[in-house]
């Protein structure tokens, strides 16, 4: 059983991901089923990784930050500025961050079984978010603790909802601005709603770690052969994604444009801005509150 | 097991535990977990709670207790004969004069309350005994306060359409809207049913009633305003960028229980236990069946029954009008038997993308949804408006509520069919105030 | 007997009257947090975590009282219809459907319950606060239910002599 929060069979890049996962499995023909649950239709997203710890659900493309509540390591994965850019995320996968991060995953006893970095940005209807001055006063759905403390330190105010709800917020003016995913921006029409986007760029301070997981106690029940064949099949995926991840953010930039509304990037002055504020911040936060927080930071920091 | 023989076996399990009278919430949640366990092992215990817990957990619910304490706060105080008495002055050289009253009171309560049961007890307290006083037949009083009190839940607020809007993630803003013009429809319907009927019975002519000066009638607006001005606050916060719906609720709640304490000076303390309890006592019982039809919903999911049956229909080449009559029949039959909550958390997501696909707007059917609840609300076994008015006005039957409510079921039907004819009575305002939808 | 029913009805009134003032207090807080936010143009950091978790809480804690009010909405046709031996079957066997749900929820809750405190989990959020402080009414709410299933079920054995 594989299950994420998706919309299924829409073309969505994760829920493809998973579909190819399972193609794949089955392709190899090694006594593998994967039968997939996209859209919450199982769990919902935030229960997937107790169930899979448990082992009442095998797969899952899983926010690893959605489960930072019992692992506060995990916010790093969602933590503004450590990312910057997609070429950088491939180099963080293979980085020591990510080896600390992934024994924690194992020892919670889940596996790896493909990795992916989803870039996200801002949008406004009142005013371009580059630097931190831009974001003051303005009332922002950010996606994640560590984000609305930055953003917090620069000056906005915050409102929560669940991101279907950003544009009735935006649209009644409950919210001036929201931060999310790139896909998220284009599948919730965002773009009706505001008239400036901050796109990803070369200097972006949204990424989320959203990997493909598989519950430890399934994992030992397969054989090596079946083992093999479900880490080939990842690799097949972990690379269609690398592939479309930047796709995601020129169909954003694209549809956003199409639509009137304004694109712009962070200059790298502004993303130093940004980090400034963010190591008062959530960097700040997550090294006093977190054990080995500082670290970790570190270790992400020190990838070029 | 195939999933349709599973299925078979859900339902069967769900009916006997529903015929020997367990609660609702309980015979979902055990049928749900029994069905696991059988399929899954001992192991799917071990997710219960925390399914159940983040089924509850969530932002879009608050509004749910909020919107029921709100009404709560306004129909403790004689708030509800107030606003019947003001349209009694306008309204009682009509036949079914007094009826009439009742039912806009009714509509106009459904404005400040998020549910059925709560607004049919808020105007039916009072407003029974006075029809019946002024010599309405029992039939007229009990089922014009049940039919009029289902328009809780299609004039915004509605707790249907919160949680229909969460478990479709639709705006609920927008479905508010959706069924504010549908709601006044339906009163109008309910209004056209009684005059005809109290001509044709020759009743309702309100010989009891005297003849009020137009400086009387002038005179009574003032005491309706309060409850305009906070309908119309409430709007003012949902849709003039204050608030989400769940923060207006809560505003709104608040707001409601200050004014009550102000306005119409209520201090006792009684008063709020009592108003208090009444909110506990529906939020806590829809609460529950919120969370067991979240396992139920994730049961049926996990042994692909769900999946099987959306399958089937889309597979099922009919004309969409005729799936439409199909759906709506199902869910007249499951609103028989369930509570609306219910109906909406389990169906919603099946039926959603078959209506989609079908060409029918989401928002739209949303009020056809709710109608259906509507009508649910009214008909035996389960319908908690008949429950409520069996409270309220022991001297009546059962039999002879059910007797009233039959015609105002036809006028329901009648409203789902010019709905479909012209579906712009549901989609024009939000279209109007917000633009397109998604 | 008497005295078990006596004591377990106390302890439903108790909570409650615990879940009314949670109820109370969101939207006192729901309140709060609009003016904060859109009057005074501040950030709002736990108002919202609060006010689920509150009502949450307000559902499991008020449960058992709401039990002893009849106040859980079933299908009654039959009962109604039976004869007064049928319908204490009948009701015998709702009682002892309602017991093995919530013994099976109590059980699962005080579960994730002990994990969330021993584990030491938080809420990922902002406020991060113990996730085993709104876990809690969970098992104790839903584990009176069955202490106030019990004394239903001796009150319609009762109703027998
Ligand atoms: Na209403
Ligand atoms: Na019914």
């Amino acid at each position: 059983k594989a299950s994420h929060q998706w919309p299924g069979g829409k073309g969505d890049v994760r829920d493809e991901m998973v579909q190819i996962l399972a193609r794949e499995v089955a392709k190899a023909d090694v006594g593998v089923e994967i039968k997939v649950y996209p859209g919450q239709s199982l769990f919902k997203a935030n229960e997937q990784w107790g169930a899979m710890t448990k082992g009442q659900l095998d797969i899952s493309a899983f926010p690893l930050d959605y489960a930072s509540g019992r692992h506060p390591q995990f916010s790093a994965t969602l933590m503004p500025g450590l990312v910057r850019n997609h070429d950088r995320a491939t180099r963080l996968n293979t980085s020591p961050f990510m080896d600390d991060i992934k024994k924690i995953v194992n020892d919670a006893g889940v596996v790896v079984i493909a990795d992916a970095w989803l870039a996200g940005g801002f949008a406004s209807k009142k005013q371009c978010i580059t630097s931190p001055e831009t974001m003051q006063g303005q009332v922002t759905r950010a996606a994640g603790p560590a984000f609305e403390q930055m953003l917090v330190g620069a000056g906005a105010s915050i409102s929560s909802m669940p991101s279907s709800e950003i544009y009735t917020g935006l649209q009644t003016g409950v919210l001036d601005a929201a931060n999310t995913s790139s896909g998220s921006f284009v599948s919730y029409r965002l773009y009706e709603q505001t008239t400036c986007l901050t796109a990803p760029g070369a200097n972006a301070l949204w990424f989320m770690y959203e990997p493909i997981l598989m519950s430890k106690r399934s994992w030992d029940k397969l054989s090596k052969e079946q083992q093999d064949a479900l880490m080939a099949a990842g690799k097949v995926a972990q690379d269609y994604f690398a592939g479309e991840a930047k796709g995601l953010d020129d169909k954003m930039i694209k549809t956003f444009k199409d639509a009137g509304v304004e694109v712009v990037e962070m200059s790298a002055e502004d993303y130093d801005a940004w980090l400034a504020i963010a190591k008062e911040t959530s960097y700040k936060n997550f090294s006093e509150n977190v054990p080995g927080g500082e670290d970790l930071i570190a270790k992400a920091l020190a990838v070029d | 097991m195939t999933p349709m023989l599973w299925g078979a076996g859900v339902l069967v399990g769900l009916l006997a535990l529903l015929a020997v009278g367990t609660p609702i919430a309980f015979a979902l949640g055990l049928v749900s977990i029994l069905a696991l366990i059988l399929a899954d092992g001992w192991g799917s215990v071990s997710i219960l709670g925390e399914t159940f817990f983040g089924g509850l957990a969530s932002f879009g619910l608050v509004s749910i207790p909020m919107f029921i304490l709100m009404g709560a706060a306004v129909a403790s105080s004689p708030a509800g004969k107030d606003l019947y008495e003001a349209l009694d002055r306008w309204l009682n050289r009509v036949p079914g004069g007094l009826v009439l009253s009742n039912l806009g009171a009714c509509s106009i309560f459904a404005a400040l309350s998020g549910s059925s049961p709560a607004t049919c007890a808020a105007i039916g307290k009072m407003g029974i005994p006075e029809m019946t006083k002024r010599g309405y037949p029992n039939e007229i009083a009990a089922g014009s306060i049940a039919a009029g009190g289902t328009l809780g839940i299609l004039i915004p607020p509605s707790v249907t359409m919160i949680v229909y809007g969460i478990a479709t993630e639709t705006s609920i803003g927008r479905l508010f809207l959706a069924g504010l013009l549908p709601g006044v429809m339906l009163t109008a319907l309910f209004m056209a049913w009684t005059i005809y009927d109290c001509r044709r019975r020759g009743v309702g002519l309100d010989m009891l009633g005297r003849r009020f000066s137009f400086r009387e009638r002038l005179e009574v607006l003032p005491r309706v305003l309060p409850f305009l001005g906070i309908i119309a606050a409430i709007l003012y916060v949902l849709y003039g960028g204050v608030a989400t719906p769940s923060e207006a609720a809560g505003v709104g709640a608040l707001f409601c229980l200050i004014f009550v304490a102000v306005i119409y000076r209520l201090w006792k303390l009684s008063l709020y236990s009592s108003l208090f309890r009444d909110t506990l006592k529906e939020s806590v019982m829809i609460m529950m069946i919120i969370g067991a039809s979240e396992l139920f919903s994730f049961a049926l999911s996990s042994l692909f029954i769900t999946q099987t049956i959306a399958e089937w229909i889309s597979l099922l080449d009919v004309n969409k009008w005729v799936l439409m009559a199909i759906i709506n029949a199902f869910l007249l039959f499951a609103g028989f038997f369930l509570p609306p909550v219910a109906v909406i958390l389990m169906t919603a997501p099946i039926l959603l993308p078959i209506i989609i696909q079908a060409g029918f707007d989401p928002y739209w059917f949303a009020v056809v949804l709710t109608i259906n609840m509507e009508i649910g609300l009214i008909t035996p076994p389960v319908g908690l408006n008949l429950y409520v008015i069996n409270g309220i006005a022991p001297n009546i039957t059962l039999g002879e509520i059910l007797r009233g409510s039959i015609p105002y079921v036809g006028c329901m039907v009648v409203g789902i069919v010019l709905l479909c004819l012209m579906p712009e009575i549901a989609l024009w305002l939000p279209n109007l105030l917000m633009g397109p939808a998604l | 007997m008497s005295f078990y029913i006596t004591a377990v009805s106390a302890v439903s009134r108790f909570f409650g009257l615990i879940a009314m003032v949670l109820t109370g207090s969101a939207a006192l807080v729901v309140t709060h947090m609009v003016i904060v936010r859109y009057f005074l143009g501040g950030s709002t950091v736990w108002q919202t975590e609060y006010v689920i978790y509150a009502l949450v809480a307000a559902t499991f804690l008020g449960s058992p009282y709401v039990l002893l009010n009849k106040g859980h909405v079933n299908v009654d046709l039959l009962q109604l219809r039976a004869a007064p031996a049928g319908r204490r079957i009948l009701q015998t066997l709702s009682a002892l459907a309602g017991i093995s749900f919530c013994a099976l929820l109590a059980w699962s809750g005080w579960v994730y319950f002990h994990e969330a405190w021993s584990f030491g989990w938080r809420t990922s959020t902002v406020w991060a606060i113990p996730l085993w402080i709104p876990l809690l009414p969970l098992p104790v709410g839903v584990g009176l239910m069955v202490l106030q299933y019990i004394a239903e079920i001796i009150k319609i054995q009762g109703g027998a002599r």
